[in-house]
């Protein structure tokens, strides 16, 4: 039939292309690093996804991504302060590894450092054709920092890691490997000020029988474009909770992608998206449930406001050989403004017969009647409906089983409810 | 219920992968030679007496579907199909179009009775006659016979015969083939042909309007309840044919019509292409209620041969109170592909859509709905049960929208899923979109297989293994069948048994 005719390349198609070619001689690594980049960069040469790729159905890259500012090495970043007092921070300021600080159990090393001697290379490259955030972030990853959490470590803090820049592109990486038995809870921050492009590739391996609880609060500016991908293996009756909260940044998406690698294993998603303005926000997860006897919950509230633009993908992926696999997946969605708009589409893809899967989804406005039941007591409406939105969310974040964790997570929505309220 | 009783006893009966209908007539046919071009559109058109505009439309459409891809996106795999290697028409000679029924050839009334669908009207007469209320057992394989229904019978490329016709037209309603409708009332057919699926609209549809050959058309004037239940049956017997039928039905001002389709081909090793459309209107305060029992040849048990069913189905409640019910059996046809929608254009109209998709063999069915809010206080409801068996692909894929002016749309969706078997695979792919915020929506999806608790405390009562899961199946699909017209509901229920034969237990 007709040939498929590559559409002029966009503004930002080409400004990355271009900082490509003149960054590369910057960047750490070199041979098998090298080549890994330069294959990443022929995916973005191909085009950035539209919205006929069905991973980006709802998020047309190639019309949303406007512009690209330049890399900008004089721009100045400064660390936040951690979320939890007392927790040791790993930063990433403007893309580069700041010192590292001592953690016991915990082998800390700067990305940079791994590609430079080549050892980093295997984990580069897009995964897939739909993944363009791995291949924008493999072609242009600087630094970041590799976590090696040994065996029967207890952490008592959780750790921080910090990616805040001040405009300009950055590209990073996390990369968490946690040995056997391991308890810990580990918060991403990402923030910072200006118009920037962020890549951040987040890998987590989970080991037998560990509890990791990772946190992800993405609170950009909101002319940032945020492109975010959190990739997980769990092994043999380990337990991962993944806590990812959305409430800044013009263009966001944060992927999701794990899968249970071991017998008994457990995944629970936990989102709570909180979006004003006009941003434009995207959490798509892609859940495989590779082995038998493994199970997941996940459950996404959003509340979206002004002219805001959600959209959740979720996906579940039972193998043939997962026999006994429990998966639920809900999605709730507040939809309080006329401008605004959420769209959803969670999947079930399930090639096992003995399994128990389900997925709901609704899009609905306050319920008058509980709106009702509170005015009645003669609280105003303005508060009325701030109360109801506001116990929407927190009843997810309630969930989380540290408590320190859990308050710092409602000072942030009780800041957010402040100032959108 | 003795329905499920029947049900069991058919599967045991028969063998696995035994198709009902698999026979083929030998009618001596005219056909269009193999090929697609603008010679074979006029050669149909000239064969159909076509007015000059008509032809015009369908090389417009030709000329857009030249420059369409086929689509991708549905969770189905096929070779390539060689659009130059099929008869875009096919007709049993000596018949021009549906014609009384004396004049018809004997062979294919032969071929009609076979399929358990009456023609002649006396006999559908004394068939109700004889026919006592609650023996629905016995109605056993003439489904038709239980209740008056009017039967337009379309064999390959024509309409061959339309019952009721007179009786019909003292209703004020207009049934006939869509070609005679294209030649008795033009500016009906000028003014509402295309304006649900454009010839624009999809591969398959652009396709369509190219060529199809036959098909129903319905008319039902303001204020008219129509007295009896309209039919197509549809019929391919002719090798290396594609079949590309048009359906149109309009619902004018406070009219109701309830409509059923239901198909056949025989058993071949290739496979044969379906692409119809159908477009549905109805104007303020209208109902339509339309159901098909889609059992085309699935292939045989190791996926060889089948029909390609590519349809494009669409409903358009155009008026104010308006409601468009689509009702689903899909049993049959190696592959399906087919999304029954609804646009809720009017405030205050209604959309429905109950489905129940059985796979079994190597069949591949990706089925669903899109339901497009657009008018004020418009309602939606999706139930949707898909059964997997053998080595099937079974896929719901089904989209909700509300648009900035939807205030109040209101949209429920249940997608259930069951598997039988370790081999078959079963997915769900909604898509919801809501720009209103006092819209509704809710969905909700569930995938498992037949508990074994569910088991036992039907065995457990001394039901064998097989009946047991029977009735489990019957009781998953109920909330469906329950929509559908009582005749078509006892053949699905049958249907539905036999489609899983092999794979229970």
């Amino acid at each position: 039939m007709n040939v498929q005719i590559q559409p002029p390349r966009t503004p930002a198609e080409a400004a990355l292309i271009d900082a490509f070619g003149e960054r590369l001689s910057l960047l750490p690594g070199n041979g098998e690093v090298t080549l890994k980049r330069d294959a990443a960069i022929e995916a973005i040469k191909a085009g950035l996804p539209t919205r006929r790729v069905e991973a980006w159905h709802y998020t047309d890259l190639r019309r949303l991504l406007t512009a690209v500012p330049p890399f900008d090495a004089t721009a100045a970043a400064t660390p936040v302060a951690p979320l939890i007092e007392g927790s040791p921070v790993l930063a990433l300021l403007n893309g580069t590894a700041s010192k590292a600080a001592a953690i016991e159990g915990v082998t800390v090393s700067a990305v940079s450092e791994k590609l430079g001697d080549g050892t980093y290379a295997p984990a580069l490259g897009p995964q897939d054709a739909d993944d363009a955030i791995g291949a924008l972030n493999s072609a242009f990853v600087a630094d970041g920092w590799l976590l090696n959490i040994a065996d029967g470590t207890v952490l008592e803090k959780p750790i921080e890691l910090q990616n805040v820049q001040a405009g300009g592109q950055v590209h990073a990486r996390f990369a968490v490997k946690v040995g056997a038995g391991v308890t810990a809870t580990i918060v991403e921050r990402q923030t910072g000020t200006g118009s920037a492009l962020v890549s951040s590739v987040d890998n987590l391996v989970v080991g037998e029988g560990s509890n990791i609880t990772w946190v992800i609060v993405q609170e950009q500016p909101d002319t940032a474009t945020h492109l975010g991908q959190f990739n997980a293996w769990i092994g043999k009756d380990a337990k991962l909770t993944l806590f990812v909260m959305n409430t800044g940044g013009k263009l966001v998406r944060q992927e999701i992608r794990v899968v249970t690698k071991g017998q008994g294993s457990d995944f629970q998603l936990r989102g709570v998206n909180l979006l004003a303005g006009d941003t434009h926000t995207d959490v798509t997860m892609v859940l495989d449930h590779a082995v038998p006897h493994t199970g997941s919950r996940e459950i996404v509230r959003n509340v979206v406001t002004d002219k805001a633009n959600g959209v959740f993908q979720g996906r579940i992926n039972v193998h043939q050989i997962a026999q006994k696999t429990d998966a639920r997946m809900a999605c709730n969605t507040l939809l309080l403004s006329d401008e605004g708009e959420f769209s959803t589409k969670p999947e079930l893809e399930i090639f096992a017969d003995d399994v128990q899967c389900g997925h709901g989804a609704t899009v609905t406005e306050i319920d008058r009647n509980h709106l009702f039941y509170l005015m009645a007591r003669g609280i105003d409406e303005k508060t009325a409906r701030g109360l109801l939105v506001k116990a929407f969310v927190a009843e997810v974040i309630e969930e989380l089983e540290d408590e320190p964790v859990v308050d710092a997570l409602e000072a942030l929505l009780h800041n957010w409810f402040q100032t959108h309220g | 219920m003795p329905a499920v009783q029947d049900t069991i006893d058919r599967v045991r009966k028969i063998d696995v992968d035994q198709y009902k209908y698999g026979f083929e007539t030998e009618i001596e046919t005219d056909k269009a030679p193999k090929g697609l071009n603008e010679d074979i559109i006029r050669f149909i058109s000239a064969k159909k007496n076509e007015p000059d505009w008509m032809l015009e439309w369908r090389l417009g459409a030709f000329r857009r579907w030249l420059t369409l891809e086929e689509p991708t996106w549905a969770r189905v795999e096929y070779p390539k199909i060689d659009f130059q290697d099929i008869h875009y028409y096919a007709a049993p000679k000596n018949q021009s179009g549906p014609k009384s029924l004396d004049e018809v050839d004997p062979e294919l009334l032969k071929v009609y009775e076979k399929l358990g669908i009456p023609l002649r009207e006396q006999e559908i007469l004394a068939g109700v006659q004889k026919e006592q209320p609650g023996e629905f057992e016995e109605a056993g394989d003439n489904v038709y016979k239980s209740g008056r229904v009017a039967v337009d019978a379309v064999f390959d490329s024509v309409s061959v015969v339309t019952t009721f016709k007179e009786e019909l037209a003292k209703a004020g309603v207009i049934f006939c083939s869509i070609s005679e409708a294209i030649r008795e009332h033009p500016e009906l057919v000028k003014k509402y042909l295309g304006t649900v699926v454009p010839t624009t609209d999809n591969f398959y549809a652009t396709l369509n309007s190219a060529v199809f050959t036959d098909g129903s058309f319905v008319f039902v004037p303001k204020g008219v309840r129509c007295p009896m239940e309209l039919s197509t049956y549809f019929r391919i017997n002719e090798k290396n044919t594609g079949q590309f039928e048009r359906t149109l039905i309009i619902a004018e001002e406070g009219a109701y019509v309830s409509y059923l389709e239901g198909c056949t081909a025989p058993q071949r090793d290739e496979n044969q292409l379906h692409a119809a459309v159908v477009e549905l209107i109805a104007l303020d305060d209208a109902e339509i209620k339309y159901s098909t029992v889609q059992n085309w040849y699935p292939g045989d048990a190791q996926g060889k041969g089948g029909i390609y069913n590519f349809v494009t189905k669409r409903g358009d409640c155009r008026g104010k109170n308006s409601k468009i019910s689509w009702t689903q059996v899909e049993t049959g046809s190696a592959i399906t592909w087919k999304y029954p929608s609804c646009i809720l254009r009017g405030d205050n109209s209604q959309g429905n859509f109950y489905s129940i998709a059985v796979s079994n063999g190597y069949q591949q069915v990706d089925s669903g709905t899109k339901m497009i809010h657009l008018g004020k206080n418009t309602k939606s409801r999706i139930i949707s049960k898909g059964i997997a068996a053998g080595f099937s692909q079974n896929t719901y894929r089904g989209q909700v929208s509300a648009h900035r002016k939807a205030t109040n749309a209101r949209n429920f969706t249940n997608c259930d899923s069951l598997l039988i078997g370790d081999q078959c695979g079963a997915h769900t792919v909604p898509y919801m979109e809501a720009k209103n915020s006092s819209a509704k929506f809710e969905h909700e999806a569930t995938t498992s297989k037949i508990s074994d608790d569910q088991k036992f405390y039907v065995m457990q009562r001394g039901i064998p293994e097989e009946e047991a899961i029977a009735l489990i199946v019957n009781g998953f699909v109920k909330e469906v069948i329950q929509e559908l017209p009582m005749e078509f509901a006892v053949e699905a229920q049958k249907l539905i048994g036999i489609s899983l034969e092999g794979s229970v237990g």
